[in-house]
């Protein structure tokens, strides 16, 4: 099996949690780096969680790089849960694991153009506002011939007013970046909210993740349980959305997911600055620059996340715990 | 005497040049680097045209960094008046130096942020499209305290813009990037269409230059014979406003040049006014001014600072 190599660029952020989780636990993917940036929360308190993530799944060798600490043009615009910040240390332990003395930016523009020499392209799940991939898209020329695809997170097309009236978070908090990604010619995957709010996770799933003693699972859903991102007046049943944890679910079960080719766009300016469409249904003449899901089999995305991070980590019933003599 | 340490970020074009030959012999210069970006001309044509004045000018110990090649939202736009090469009708050999591996923008990541460290901050010369400090500045906002101040030339204030009826070609190159750029809190001096229109290199004074610039002189000749605009009714006289050289004038002799604080906001947002610098000379903002822009140039002063510094061609060894 050839795996996937894979950057997650990430604001974490509790369904980001989620995703870099369902990365590590995935044998499919090869994760080269998380690359973090501000978003849902300031750009420390991302990259201490991203590091406390990483290592409490036990994978110090995967690095953490900061990124960009500001959106490219417009205000700064923090997360619906902003107030979480770092995450509870009850929740997920503090670490000493510290991000990597590298860019965020530069690590993407040289995985990248290593890529494109080696004829082997880069996947990039993007789950925040896309400032670090912008500015690496517009470092080199070659940067975009060593990315396959950008899997993103981002948009919302029918289901506005999650974060604001008429924007989803992710592209809202900088737009500017988002059309420079989406104007790249790299080809682009988008999980809008339209999709993400298919698949609702309840207090079922969160026993499941933690139900084999995986620390990761039992972190997560600590985090989930104490910050509930339910809403029964809109969703009309219990649960809450797991949104970014989508982007690596993509990757590895596509046939979970349908939607269409076409062109998207993002309002960089006025009073609905952010604000995200899609040709869904073939109006303009502008040519498709991406593939918009639309639908998720619920079911089977919940069930993927699920099972994979209560195994991440945890250790088989009938394993004997490893034991080190010192002479 | 302390040389001030500088980098010139430029995008040359014939305008460009002369700044660089300029800079080229002042002592009270050290020249870091060259971070050439596309804008007049295409970025291989900007390194290439800085790598043949560098060789020019017999100085091939400034490294060339290679910067952004492209704006960072707008389509590209290019010069008008430096002519298919971008060096008017000279014809320079090919340049035997070579640009450096590392981009402009790394380049100034680093090297800023070792100033910063080190609490000797560089002088910024921008010349160009400022699409290189605009990416270095969000890549790593901690360099801005490597940074003593910014030296620009760009904008138009009370003086129409050059390239729309708003908008001067740099700013309008790449009005994102400035907006970033002057949203930093780096201290900047702002040369625009206002200065620079007041310094008009007229044909007499390209006979002069050529008369002093030793063995560079017939391509000073042939670079500033093309500048002329031949547009008497906008420029008072024929010849070319001397844009960028007027940086580097300012840096050595800013008693030729008189300032007045305002804040400074890029328009990025209105097509119709896209890339206007707007100055708040009256403080309607109520924020802390970020500029000074110069408003009176001694041009008499300007134009014999310059044959003063061409004239040492006269006696600076061949590259």
């Amino acid at each position: 099996m050839s795996r996937i190599s894979v950057i997650i660029d990430t604001d974490p952020g509790v369904d980001d949690a989620a995703a870099i989780m369902l990365a590590l636990a995935s044998p499919e993917i090869d994760l080269r780096g998380v690359t973090v940036v501000a978003g849902n929360v300031g750009l420390p308190a991302s990259v201490g969680n991203a590091c406390r993530i990483v290592a409490l799944a036990g994978r110090r060798d995967v690095p953490v790089l900061a990124g960009a600490a500001v959106p490219l043009i417009g205000k700064q615009l923090f997360g619906k849960y902003a107030h979480i910040g770092d995450f509870p240390p009850d929740l997920m332990p503090e670490t000493d694991y510290q991000p990597a003395r590298f860019s965020a930016v530069r690590f993407i523009v040289e995985q990248a153009r290593a890529a494109a020499v080696e004829g082997h392209g880069i996947t990039i799940c993007a789950m925040g506002p896309l400032t670090n991939i912008a500015l690496a898209l517009r470092m080199h020329p070659d940067v975009a011939d060593g990315i396959e695809s950008i899997v993103i997170m981002g948009g919302a097309f029918a289901a506005l007013g999650h974060r604001t009236p008429f924007g989803e978070y992710n592209v809202m908090a900088d737009p500017h970046a988002a059309a420079i990604v989406w104007q790249s010619g790299v080809p682009v995957v988008l999980l809008p909210l339209d999709v993400t709010l298919q698949a609702l996770f309840a207090d079922g799933d969160f026993s499941a993740m933690e139900a084999q003693g995986s620390p990761s699972g039992k972190a997560l859903a600590g985090l989930l349980r104490r910050f509930d991102r339910g809403d029964l007046k809109r969703f009309g049943r219990p649960g809450g959305p797991i949104h970014d944890a989508m982007t690596i679910a993509w990757l590895l079960q596509p046939e979970l997911f349908s939607g269409s080719h076409c062109a998207i766009g993002v309002t960089l300016y006025g009073p609905t600055a952010g604000q995200t469409w899609a040709d869904l249904h073939n109006k303009s003449e502008q040519r498709p620059n991406a593939c918009v899901m639309t639908h998720v089999d619920e079911v089977g995305y919940r069930r993927l996340l699920v099972e994979r991070i209560a195994g991440l980590g945890a250790i088989p019933l009938t394993a004997t715990p490893k034991r080190e003599f010192h002479a | 005497m302390t040389s001030t340490p500088i980098i010139i970020d430029c995008d040359p074009g014939i305008d460009d040049s002369i700044a660089l030959l300029a800079a080229f012999v002042s002592p009270e210069l050290e020249i870091l680097a060259i971070t050439p970006v596309s804008g007049n001309q295409p970025l291989e044509r900007t390194v290439r045209n800085a790598l043949q004045i560098c060789e020019l000018g017999g100085r091939t110990d400034i490294p060339v960094y290679p910067g952004s090649f492209r704006p960072l939202l707008r389509d590209v736009i290019r010069g008008q008046f430096h002519g298919h090469s971008g060096l008017g009708n000279t014809s320079l050999p090919e340049p035997r130096k070579e640009a450096e591996d590392k981009g402009a923008v790394e380049f100034l990541v680093d090297r800023l942020g070792e100033a910063a460290r080190t609490g000797k901050p560089v002088t910024l010369c921008c010349l160009g499209p400022m699409t290189n400090l605009a990416m270095a500045l969000r890549i790593d906002p901690n360099i801005a305290a490597g940074v003593a101040r910014i030296v620009m030339m760009g904008g138009a204030y009370r003086e129409p813009g050059n390239r729309t009826m708003t908008a001067e070609f740099n700013m309008l190159a790449d009005p994102h990037a400035a907006h970033i750029v002057f949203s930093s809190d780096i201290p900047i001096v702002a040369l625009a269409l206002d200065a620079t229109h007041q310094v008009i290199l007229t044909p007499e004074h390209v006979e002069q230059f050529a008369a002093v610039s030793g063995r560079i002189a017939s391509t000073v000749a042939d670079l500033m014979a093309f500048w002329d605009r031949n547009q008497v009714e906008r420029y008072g006289s024929r010849g070319g406003p001397l844009h960028d050289p007027l940086v580097i004038a300012f840096l050595l002799a800013p008693h030729l040049f008189q300032t007045k604080p305002a804040r400074v906001f890029i328009e990025h947002e209105s097509e119709l006014c896209m890339g206007q610098t707007v100055a708040d000379w009256y403080n309607k903002s109520g924020l802390e001014p970020n500029a000074e822009i110069v408003c009176d140039v001694d041009a008499k002063g300007v134009i014999a600072l310059f044959l003063q510094l061409f004239s040492r061609y006269q006696i600076e060894r061949a590259a």
